[in-house]
């Protein structure tokens, strides 16, 4: 085992081993700092790698990236070449740099390093490519190879003839073999040869696949050199388009033809042809020829001489022309009337002719027309003054009452109501013939209807003169005019209608007016008609009083009984009133009246509107308050425009009372007498019956005749009044029996029945006194 | 104990097997054997990872020990002289390194110039026994004591570096 020898040989190695030299040791960044000093005072030239763990010489990146650029087959992205090296771009990019500079062929393009050799080889490739295509594109080789078109096309065109065989087109970047260029020529020559219409180049190269940076400047070729005919129109753009030679040969064929021919173009028929700007084309195509030029036509000298002599021959001869018959049938209606126009203005002749659509009619021809119409008018005016002279209201007259009060419609009625009276007034008797009243009735109103139509579509002078006597409808003067010119086209006859019924209507108008200025002025009736303003006051007077009674009598009656009293008294009575008023004031005014009883509202109102002002207003109230239903009403109206008036009116007046019951008594009395009429006389001897016993006068429409019995009840003796029923109930019935059409049989026990009560009747009220007394 | 550096580099010192002190003969020398083998693969180490920082030598029987000891301090080299004896009961005691030219200088010593090992060393050295021998007995008690006191001293300007001390 161990002994002390051992112990002291390791004792001693023991010393050995500490004294031997420590092993002097430099730690990693010892040495990097040491490195780096090195080379910040520029004793040492190295670049260290990017994960810094390792140094490398510049020399040796040179050779490195010699090397890889071989390896890569003489191209090499910097930036993948930095990658592979592995050092600071900085360094590869001056080393890159250095390369370029010390070795011919290499250089950089777009960030990459090629060398010579890579370039030959991509010729090599190019070549290959075209030999076997025809044409290669730079552009696209550019993205195939990712190099700049600029750049391909500068090496490619220094190697055009040495490895690639093929031309180049320096425009479009474009590499053809020869072949190419000729299949091409010959495609387009074909082609191009065999188009007879202009054709869009566009379509034919996508049809037939040609090449449009070719085509162009072989087409040009060809048409240059006159193998191909036509032209191209456009430019090199998308628009070109081919036009054959033959084709504009054919068109201007045809429109020289066609406008030989027909002495006019069309220009839409022209653009249908294929051309662009007629209007040009034609101007510059014929400039030699006088054309005139409408909206869509042209017309030549040819036609407007035509027109030209058959408008001179219309002139000369007096008669018309229809000129549509001359005229070029594709005209517009605008066309022709310029045309027409253009026509009548170089013969300077406009004021001797008239132009109705396309019918030129001559002057003259037209007074000849008007002449026609002067037998017609003559008895038909005096027809017309004698049917209705109100109606000769002049024009202003009318305009003013129509904006007073009245709509159109209204007019319209008014019209209608007037014609009918005219119609009753001229056509023969009224009251037999009612066949022959309603026929003339149908004829007129037909006609009116044609008018209307024509008003409103044709002009609206006639609408906004309704009160304008009319002479005859177009439809009369067309006939007319039928019977005397012979050989006129219906539509001209229509068109000389319309155009003569203003000047007739008018001449119509005067003739009336003229007419019945002198009848009036010449007949006494007119004379005997004007009363004394004393005798109208004593009969406004008599009405005044008269109302006021007939009102007392109302008042007996319940409310609704009332209001048909009250109306009836005011259409009568009251109108009465009225009227006699207007006729007062009209003749201040010299306004004509005819028969007082006759007068209407609206008539009142038409003479009303003549009046001035002041006096206007409160007749007006009165005219309308004649359609209320209140006489007290009425009255203060009366009384009111009596005042403006200047017409004494008494109120209060006992003895005009009295003396007006007993005239109404004498009339009914006499009325009574006199009657025949069962209804007739039950309605007189009641109303008799009532003033008899209430001291009342009364009016009443007949079918109050019940309620006044009714009221009466009260007053007479059981027996008469039990007649009066009776004979009541006997009336009712043969109304009734009349209105139901039975038979007279039936009914004739009973009309016996009435004749008696008839008498009984009468004697009841003939003699009141005498029967009431012997009652008693 | 000691940080992870500490700890590696007496992981590499080679365990002692044989339990005897100085008065066991035979065995004696069988642990001194182990003792001067693991002491020599110790310097070997710190040679080798350039960090040599003491000398040492014994008397014939292996009892006495004395030598020197340095520490780099701001590029200046501290050295002392150091001494111990193996004693009676080793090794289930450890022996007491004592630096004389320090004795009085700091807390951390007794008298004699022993120095004042931390409180961690004893308990580690008992669980050791007898697998701690010297060269631990350097590395991990007057290696620690060192880096730790000598800075503190040069700082309080109770040491001073030779060279100045000299001129």
């Amino acid at each position: 085992m161990a002994d002390w020898e051992e112990i002291r040989r390791l004792a001693a190695d023991f010393q050995r081993v500490q004294f031997t030299e420590s092993v002097q040791r430099l730690s990693e960044r010892n040495c990097i700092e040491i490195i780096t000093k090195l080379v910040e005072e520029k004793k040492l030239d190295v670049v260290h790698t990017l994960d810094g763990k390792e140094f490398i010489t510049p020399s040796q990146i040179s050779r490195e990236i010699r090397e890889e650029l071989y390896a890569h087959g003489g191209r090499i992205n910097v930036v993948d070449l930095q990658k592979i090296i592995n050092v600071d771009l900085v360094h590869v990019e001056s080393r890159v740099n250095e390369v370029v500079k010390s070795e011919r062929g290499t250089r950089i393009v777009l960030g990459q390093l090629i060398t010579e050799h890579y370039l030959e080889q991509v010729c090599e490739e190019v070549n290959d490519k075209l030999q076997e295509a025809g044409q290669v594109n730079i552009t696209e080789l550019s993205k195939t190879q990712q190099l700049p078109a600029d750049f391909l096309t500068q090496e490619l065109s220094a190697r055009l003839g040495r490895l690639i065989d093929g031309h180049m087109d320096q425009f479009t970047g474009l590499i053809f073999t020869q072949n190419f260029i000729n299949r091409q020529k010959a495609k387009i020559r074909g082609l191009f040869s065999s188009i007879t219409r202009p054709t869009p180049v566009n379509n034919l190269i996508g049809q037939y696949g040609l090449q449009d940076n070719l085509l162009y400047s072989l087409l040009e070729e060809l048409v240059n050199s006159g193998r191909v005919r036509g032209s191209v129109v456009g430019g090199r753009q998308d628009k070109a388009v081919f036009v054959p030679d033959v084709y504009c040969r054919a068109q201007n064929a045809w429109v020289e033809s066609f406008l030989t021919h027909n002495s006019y173009l069309e220009f839409e028929s022209l653009s249908r042809l294929g051309i662009p700007d007629p209007l040009n084309y034609i101007k510059k195509r014929f400039k030699d020829r006088k054309l005139l030029f409408l909206q869509s036509v042209c017309v030549d000298a040819a036609i407007l001489d035509q027109l030209e002599a058959s408008v001179e021959e219309a002139v000369s001869s007096e008669t018309w022309i229809d000129l549509q018959l001359l005229l070029p049938s594709c005209l517009s209606f605008d066309d022709s009337a310029t045309l027409i126009n253009h026509v009548v203005h170089s013969m300077h002749v406009q004021s001797s002719v008239r132009i109705l659509g396309t019918a030129v009619i001559s002057e003259k021809f037209f007074s000849s027309c008007l002449a026609l119409f002067d037998d017609i008018m003559q008895p038909k005016a005096q027809a017309e003054v004698k049917s209705g002279p109100v109606l000769l209201l002049s024009e202003d007259d009318v305009k003013l009452a129509s904006v007073i009060a009245e709509s159109s419609s209204t007019k319209r009625d008014k019209r209608e109501e007037r014609r009918k009276k005219a119609s009753e007034g001229s056509g023969s008797v009224r009251a037999g013939a009612g066949g022959n009243a309603r026929e003339i009735r149908t004829r007129k109103t037909k006609k009116k209807n044609r008018r209307e139509e024509e008003s409103d579509d044709e002009n609206a002078t006639t609408q906004s003169k309704p009160a304008e006597p009319v002479f005859l409808s177009v439809q009369e003067i067309m006939e007319v005019l039928e019977k005397r010119v012979c050989d006129c086209p219906e539509e001209t006859l229509e068109l000389i209608a319309h155009e003569l019924v203003r000047p007739l209507s008018r001449a119509y108008r005067e003739m009336v007016y003229s007419l019945f200025l002198s009848s009036t002025s010449a007949s006494p009736s007119a004379e005997k008609r004007r009363h004394t303003a004393k005798e109208l006051q004593e009969e406004m007077n008599t009405l005044y009083a008269n109302v006021r009674a007939l009102e007392r009598g109302t008042k007996h009656f319940p409310d609704d009984v009332q209001l048909h009293m009250v109306k009836h008294i005011l259409k009568s009575v009251c109108s009465d009133l009225t009227n006699v008023m207007i006729t007062f004031l009209s003749d201040d005014h010299k306004t004509i009246m005819d028969n007082l009883s006759s007068i209407t509202a609206e008539m009142r109102m038409k003479i009303l509107a003549k009046l001035p002002d002041e006096i206007k207003a409160p007749l007006i109230k009165v005219n309308s308050s004649l359609n209320g239903k209140s006489i007290e009403e009425f009255l203060c109206h009366v009384e009111a425009a009596a005042e403006q008036c200047g017409i004494m009116i008494k109120k209060g007046d006992k003895k005009k009372e009295k003396q007006v019951l007993s005239i109404h008594r004498q009339t009914l009395m006499e009325q009574l007498q006199a009657a025949v009429d069962e209804a007739l006389v039950l309605h007189l001897a009641v109303l008799l019956l009532f003033q008899q016993h209430t001291h009342c006068m009364l009016l009443a429409p007949g079918r109050c005749v019940s309620n006044i019995i009714h009221t009466l009840q009260s007053k007479l003796p059981q027996d008469q009044y039990e007649l009066l029923m009776q004979y009541h109930t006997l009336v009712v019935k043969q109304l009734v029996g009349k209105k139901a059409e039975q038979m007279d049989g039936e009914s004739e026990g009973s009309a016996e029945e009435l004749m008696n009560l008839t008498n009984n009747i009468k004697e009841l009220v003939f003699a009141p006194r005498k029967t009431s007394s012997f009652d008693k | 104990m000691a940080d992870e550096a500490t700890r590696k580099i007496v992981s590499q010192i080679p365990l002692l097997k044989t339990n005897s002190g100085p008065r066991d003969k035979e065995l004696w020398v069988q642990r001194l054997r182990e003792e001067y083998l693991s002491l020599i693969k110790y310097v070997e180490n710190n040679k080798a990872a350039d960090n040599d920082w003491f000398r040492l030598e014994s008397n014939k029987e292996g009892t006495r020990w004395f030598g020197k000891c340095w520490y780099i301090h701001e590029l200046l080299k501290y050295e002392f002289d150091m001494e111990f004896d193996i004693p009676v009961t080793y090794p289930a005691t450890a022996p007491e390194v004592a630096i004389p030219e320090l004795d009085g200088k700091t807390a951390k010593m007794y008298r004699g110039g022993k120095i004042c090992l931390t409180d961690h060393f004893k308990p580690l050295w008992a669980r050791n026994v007898p697998k701690f021998g010297l060269a631990h007995l350097m590395a991990l008690g007057l290696g620690p004591w060192l880096a730790v006191e000598i800075p503190d001293l040069i700082s309080k300007g109770i040491i001073q570096h030779k060279e100045q001390q000299g001129s």
